[in-house]
């Protein structure tokens, strides 16, 4: 048997349990498959001997542990080519499903986690981020960075003196004077001043550098442990 | 061969740059920008070498006016060699431009200066590991003592190589350079700013931007902070490694007076106003001697030539304009240009910044705005120059009305010559105080209808350090050297013009045109109008020209108490002087310009006829 059906038969038999909440028999397979039954019946047999199923004494088929870990692994790989060449390259569904099945057996995983990660940033342009990646004049003199991953405290909730780390700059800042001044993440940085309304000087790299209110709170830091 | 400077700002570059080329240094701009360019030539080895004062700058991948300038500059082999030059006593931070700098491989050498400072400070730096790291010669200066200044050159000169330096990229963006590099064959530096979104190559942006937007949700940190942070932590490197750091005791902080609430905004309050008043006071002082002397050696001696009636009106206006000039340029604005080097180099101006940044919050600006407008004081034309510190172009017309209104040197003497000394030093005041009232109303409704985003500010600190007088001289000189270079024409063409206008009759006929304002409105007399007029080339003009119009020196006798204080807040407020407009102009638009050109004669007009109505 070949490889890329090997990797068919467990795909379908995973996606069917996962539909049904039970193991198909070999009928059921067969008509997913578009195959005879005594031809689902001898290659499952062949399975078993490699260790991918068990096939109970009444018919009944069990993945084993490899056999499930193949089974996911290739459906995963199915729904991420087919997302990417309906959604991405806009091909319809069904000759994306079967470009998918075609595809799945030779793609590295590596490229399915890039392929993963490009929807992800496409979904995200699409839906969440209306125009955020838009250039703009503004953005060219302060540019706007769309990282909301960062779920520290702002630097203004510390009091003059303490000492943080800093973890990232994050909302609208003009971060790029920030960061060439020494604000990067993971730099130690000493409160020297906090005056009432905010304002701080903030000593990094033995350089004093002051930053208006609005700015300290777009400065995400941990304290010191 | 061409030699140019580079490094953070407040590093000594000037200082280096001074000693190096002595006297004779011109000032550029550089073709498309307003950034001022300092060369000068030295001659070694029977050799002519240009040395460059580029401008001082944190980083190479930012995109203010600076920065893109000397990128420019780098990328177009503007010069022979790189002189880096670094502040010992912040080794780390100033390391960080100059590997950027590396990255686009022209010949180096590395002046580490300030090291006396160093030495106070108990770090110690050795020079050949630093120089063993980083590929190039470093000399260890100190500027302030002169020390191997005299090695700059022999250097820079004979042993300048490319640096080797290579910043440790995190991987992913090796991988990008290098993919970049493969597909569109650009080198690693343009690849780099790509990747941070700079550049004009849109294929290239393109291809660097989808990558850069992948790196970044992978790293969930954007690509300029990764890049950033290698660069930093590389530069940490290389100083863990070359400085010792021994024991010192730590020198009394005065930031604790001077950055906190109390006292530092009293001290603040008090230094700018003990500025203005030393302006103020030194100024007419010295320019009645300047005037006097000038009208008794030249002026008088002229006319008793008795030269032809338009040769002898001709070179009287032209006499009059230097007068003026002189009479104006010396006593006010280059004593207020000392002043505010002081404030510049002992690193005051910084912490007003920090301290007045809640003010200005207030009226839609911040901390560092109120650079341009001490500025404004002295003279308005280099002020909205300096506007180019504010970064969006919403505090840059907020900060160019407010600083058009600012009473400048030139109002000074209006103020002064009109109001000080015919009608009372107290109502001189009064006249700061109404401008005062209407800068902070100008300011809160054009903070609320300005349309744009506010950003804040981020400042480094200056150091606190003495201030040395040839330093804050040669400083102050460069800039009444620009400021005559711009006014001086301005000034000597309309004098001319005006005594052409006279000698033709011409002025009154425009007198008579304009009167129902200056008779009727502000309750002036007719001649007054020409003098307004004249106020629009250079302020001062308003006041020496009323004296020359009205025939006498002494305008208390010609004009009663509330005229004088009419005319002196009109010409004041309205219309900034044609070296202001032409400057907005150039540096905002012809909209800016003449929206803040048509309020200012709204507003003049409005406040002095409320006057004339009030006090009649």
């Amino acid at each position: 048997m070949q490889p890329s059906q090997r990797e068919d038969y467990l795909e379908a038999v995973q996606f069917f349990s996962e539909k049904n909440a039970r193991y198909p028999s070999y009928e059921e397979l067969a008509a997913t498959l578009s195959k005879t039954v005594d031809r689902v019946r001898s290659d499952m047999a062949e399975l078993g001997s490699k260790g991918d199923i068990i096939i109970a004494a009444d018919g009944t088929i069990t993945l084993t542990l490899q056999g499930k870990q193949t089974g996911t692994c290739v459906m995963k790989k199915h729904e991420t080519l087919q997302c990417f060449l309906s959604e991405i390259l806009g091909m319809d569904s069904s000759s994306a499903s079967e470009e998918a099945c075609t595809l799945e057996h030779a793609v590295s995983d590596e490229t399915i986690d890039r392929l993963g990660k490009l929807i992800v940033t496409h979904d995200h342009l699409l839906h969440n981020g209306k125009g955020e990646y838009k250039k703009t004049d503004d953005e060219k003199t302060c540019r706007v960075e769309a990282d909301d991953f960062c779920k520290s405290p702002s630097i203004s909730d510390f009091s003059e003196g303490e000492v943080v780390i800093i973890q990232c700059i994050h909302g609208r800042a003009c971060a790029q004077r920030l960061l060439d001044l020494g604000l990067v993440p993971g730099e130690r940085a000493t409160i020297r001043r906090k005056l009432s309304n905010g304002a701080l000087v903030v000593q990094v790299k033995g350089c004093d550098v002051a930053v208006s209110p609005e700015i300290a709170s777009a400065i995400g830091v941990e304290r010191l442990p | 061969m061409k030699i140019a400077l580079l490094g953070n700002p407040g590093v000594g570059k000037s200082l280096i740059f001074n000693q190096l080329t002595g006297l004779g240094v011109e000032v550029n701009r550089y073709p498309g920008s307003s950034v001022a360019l300092e060369c000068g030539n030295v001659c070694y080895k029977q050799e002519k070498t240009e040395i460059v004062d580029l401008p001082g700058i944190y980083s190479l991948d930012g995109n203010s006016e600076e920065e893109t300038l000397v990128r420019t500059f780098l990328t177009s082999g503007g010069a022979d060699v790189i002189v880096a030059v670094i502040d010992a006593t912040k080794l780390e931070r100033n390391l960080y431009l100059f590997v950027q700098a590396a990255e686009f491989s022209p010949k180096m050498i590395a002046v580490v200066n300030m090291i006396d400072e160093a030495d106070r400070q108990g770090l110690l730096i050795d020079a050949d590991s630093l120089s063993s790291h980083l590929g190039v010669p470093v000399i260890l200066a100190a500027a302030s003592e002169g020390r191997n200044i005299d090695r700059i050159l022999p250097v820079a000169l004979g042993q300048a190589t490319p640096a080797r330096v290579h910043v440790p990229y995190d991987h992913h963006i090796e991988a990008a350079l290098k993919s970049l590099e493969k597909t569109i064959g650009t080198p690693m530096h343009t690849n780099l700013l790509a990747l941070q979104g700079t550049g004009n190559d849109p294929v290239l942006l393109d291809a660097a931007g989808a990558i850069a937007q992948e790196i970044g949700m992978r790293h969930r940190m954007s690509v300029s902070q990764i890049i950033a942070t290698n660069r930093h932590n590389f530069a940490r490197e290389i100083t863990a490694s070359v400085v010792k750091r021994s024991n010192h005791k730590k020198p009394y902080d005065l930031d604790s007076l001077l950055t906190r609430t109390f006292p530092g905004i009293p001290i603040l309050c008090t230094i700018l106003f003990l500025l203005l008043m030393s302006v103020f006071l030194i100024g007419s002082w010295m320019e009645e001697i300047i005037v006097e002397v000038f009208t008794a050696s030249v002026i008088t001696p002229f006319l008793a030539l008795g030269l032809p009636p338009l040769a002898n009106q001709l070179g009287f206006s032209l006499l009059i304009a230097l007068q003026a000039g002189l009479g104006i340029a010396f006593p006010f604005i280059f004593t207020f240009y000392i002043g505010l080097s002081l404030l510049e180099d002992t690193g005051y101006m910084t912490r007003a910044a920090f301290l007045a940044d809640r003010a200005m919050h207030r009226i839609g600006l911040h901390g560092e705005a109120i650079i341009p407008m001490v500025i404004g004081f002295g003279c308005t034309v280099p002020a909205i120059m300096s506007l180019r510190l504010l970064k969006t172009r919403r505090e840059q017309t907020i900060a160019a009305c407010l600083v058009t209104m600012i009473p400048c040197s030139a109002r000074t003497v209006v103020i002064a010559g009109i109001v000080a000394a015919f009608v009372g030093i107290l109502w001189a005041f009064s006249i700061y105080l109404i401008i005062f009232i209407l800068l902070i109303l100008t300011a809160i409704v054009l903070s609320r209808i300005t349309p744009g985003e506010q950003f804040g500010m981020i400042v480094e600190m200056s150091t606190l350090r003495m201030p040395q007088a040839h330093l804050v001289l040669s400083k102050s000189w460069l800039r009444i050297k620009e400021f005559l270079f711009i006014a001086m024409p301005v000034l000597i063409g309309t004098s001319i013009l005006l005594g052409l206008f006279q000698y033709f009759g011409m002025t009154e006929l425009f007198e008579q045109l304009v009167s129902p304002v200056t008779v009727t409105l502000l309750g002036l007399p007719g001649y007054a109008s020409t003098a307004l007029l004249f106020g629009v080339f250079r302020k001062e003009l308003a006041f020496e020209t009323l004296a020359v119009l009205s025939g006498t020196a002494n305008l208390g006798s010609v004009m009663t108490s509330v005229q004088l204080y009419t005319f002196a807040i009109v010409s004041v407020l309205f219309v900034p002087c044609v070296s202001t407009i032409a400057v907005l102009y150039r540096q905002l638009g012809a909209k800016i310009a003449i929206i803040t050109s048509v309020y200012t004669v709204f507003l003049g007009l409005l406040i002095g006829a409320i006057i004339n109505i009030l006090m009649k």
